[in-house]
């Protein structure tokens, strides 16, 4: 790699600390005002050290019924990030392997389809879930967050089985498999890596989504990011940086330790979408 | 592949077909249907509309400032959390934390942050002397607030794309440079910029998938204001539509949309593929 003197060396180390800081603040920051009460938010100077309390994560969460809204951004990212996986690392086998007409064509649809913003999508999306009563439902925001995961898994898994042999499954269909107990058997079990870092990524997508939801959604069915839009809005009133904040801690705690705890593979998935293709 | 199709042709195809339908008709808000088809008038409308084109030019400022800027921080700190020490793990691991939350929370987040008032950026900019700024309420600074929280939020990911194609230069080529004699701003320059330009190209081409469909930040941050300084097209539209039930005229700005997204995105993607295949 570039060779730096020992002293260029000690100011980018310097420099990539400060930096890190610099980027973490903000979450630091948001931890520290869900734990304080309105009277230690709104002050100059900050307080950073103040009375401690849990107000924000308690009173407020019953009365915005932030826990059923967990549960159902849960569901439908798991749900959404699922479907996706199985048609989408389907297909993208597909296009690696099969030499058939039209595949290069199809891929290229496919990948077009990464560039299709939601906003052309939702209003049909939304006319047409409400004429079959399906508004405000699990399996539409579901269905509409396939739309763009599943283009990214196909893009994603297609680059993935091309770095697999196909004497893996040649192997596998002498023995008497046929194409799908080969992908199921052989291919599957060797993308493990792959499948999970593509799976991880999609949760991550569907659990932050907010223009589908915001639509989609009206009470039941409401997910995390929508009630967070819906408090935040309401700063202006100066009121509810507590609760805010708290949310926003419980929003984002999950998925830092999930993200942290398989580090490796979320990289790996994250750079190879980009660079693959 | 068949599952994937029919879910894609369901949920897309379909989907954008309807959408150029409502566009071309008449829509009417008793049965919530397109009635009479109209031909452009939608189209003539929203074109005359200067809201949708302040929205468009609005997108483009952003676009145009936001994504040079991560590519560029992007890639400098990417160099600066790539030199080996004991800590360079954690510090990696520490800078995926932006990228995992979520654009609606960053957008609150930040508004706090950028409070004129109670905000500590305000408070900090007052010890050295300036201030109080009005980040959200002055028009041009709400779209630097915009680009900031989105540039925060972003830029982890860039370097992480970056960190992946810088640890993937092969040693044997600074090896062969160092033997030649190549200094090092000569070895950067003739080495390691061409070795990286296809992942910079493929960086800035996600980071424009993303960007595109910028919402959730701009509605939790600004909302658009104040005036039309921050809308971005999609909050526009969303506007437009869901609020003022205009799914016509809505319709119509999608349809533009799309296809100044695809034409682009086609273009893009044909650079990026030439800056791969020329180095």
């Amino acid at each position: 790699m570039v060779s730096t003197g020992r002293l260029g060396r000690a100011a980018a180390i310097c420099g990539a600390i400060l930096a890190t800081l610099v980027f973490l603040f903000p979450v630091i920051y948001m931890v520290g005002i869900s734990f304080k009460v309105p009277r230690d938010i709104f002050t100059v100077p900050p307080r950073w050290f103040s009375e401690l309390t849990f107000d924000n994560y308690t009173s407020y969460f019953n009365q915005a019924r932030i826990l059923p809204r967990m549960l159902n951004t849960v569901i439908v990212a798991g749900g959404a990030a699922i479907i996706s996986m199985v048609a989408g690392s389907m297909a993208g086998y597909a296009l690696s392997r099969m030499r058939m007409r039209g595949a290069g064509v199809v891929a290229g649809l496919i990948l077009a389809s990464r560039a299709v913003p939601p906003i052309a999508l939702v209003v049909p999306m939304f006319l047409v879930a409400r004429r079959l009563g399906l508004t405000d439902q699990y399996i539409t925001v579901i269905l509409a967050y396939v739309t763009f995961l599943v283009p990214y898994v196909v893009w994603l898994m297609r680059a993935f089985f091309r770095s697999l042999p196909p004497e893996l499954e040649e192997a596998a269909m002498i023995d008497g498999c046929n194409r799908f107990g080969a992908f199921f058997r052989i291919i599957v079990p060797c993308s493990l890596p792959g499948l999970v870092s593509t799976l991880i990524y999609c949760i991550i997508l569907a659990w932050e989504e907010l223009l589908f939801a915001l639509i989609l959604t009206n009470d039941k069915a409401v997910t995390i990011p929508v009630a967070i839009a819906g408090i935040a809005a309401d700063t202006e009133h100066g009121g509810l940086w507590g609760p805010l904040s708290a949310v926003g801690v419980l929003t984002v705690l999950p998925v830092v330790v999930f993200a942290l705890a398989v580090q490796k593979y979320l990289v790996k998935g994250l750079a190879d979408g980009a660079t693959k293709g | 592949m068949a599952p994937a199709l029919v879910l894609l042709a369901g949920m897309l195809l379909y989907p954008i077909i309807y959408t150029v339908w409502v566009s071309l008709s008449d829509f009417d808000l008793s049965t919530f249907q397109p009635s009479g088809w109209v031909g452009w008038k939608n189209y003539e409308a929203v074109l005359a509309d200067p809201g949708f084109l302040q929205s468009l030019k609005v997108t483009g400022v952003y676009l145009v400032v936001a994504l040079p800027l991560q590519m560029v921080l992007g890639f400098g700190l990417a160099f600066l959390l790539n030199v080996e020490w004991r800590g360079r793990g954690l510090l990696r691991a520490l800078f995926l934390i932006p990228m995992v939350v979520a654009p609606v929370v960053a957008g609150g987040v930040w508004r706090m942050l950028l409070d004129p008032l109670w905000g500590v950026v305000n408070y900090a900019l007052g010890l050295v002397g300036v201030g109080p700024v009005e980040w959200i309420g002055d028009p041009t600074l709400a779209m630097v607030s915009l680009i900031l929280i989105d540039t925060w939020r972003w830029t982890p990911f860039v370097v992480l794309i970056a960190s992946a194609g810088i640890m993937a230069l092969p040693s044997d080529v600074y090896e062969a440079a160092r033997s030649d004699g190549a200094n090092r701003w000569q070895t950067l320059r003739h080495v390691t910029v061409p070795l990286l330009v296809p992942v910079v190209a493929a960086a800035f081409v996600v980071r424009w998938l993303g960007a595109v469909k910028m919402f959730d930040i701009a509605l939790a941050a600004t909302k658009g204001g104040p005036g039309q300084a921050t809308d971005v097209v999609n909050l526009y539209i969303y506007e437009k539509g869901f609020r003022g039930l205009e799914f016509g005229s809505a319709s119509s700005m999608a349809t533009v949309v799309l296809l100044i997204t695809m034409i682009i995105t086609y273009f893009l993607f044909r650079i990026s593929r030439r800056l791969e295949n020329r180095w």
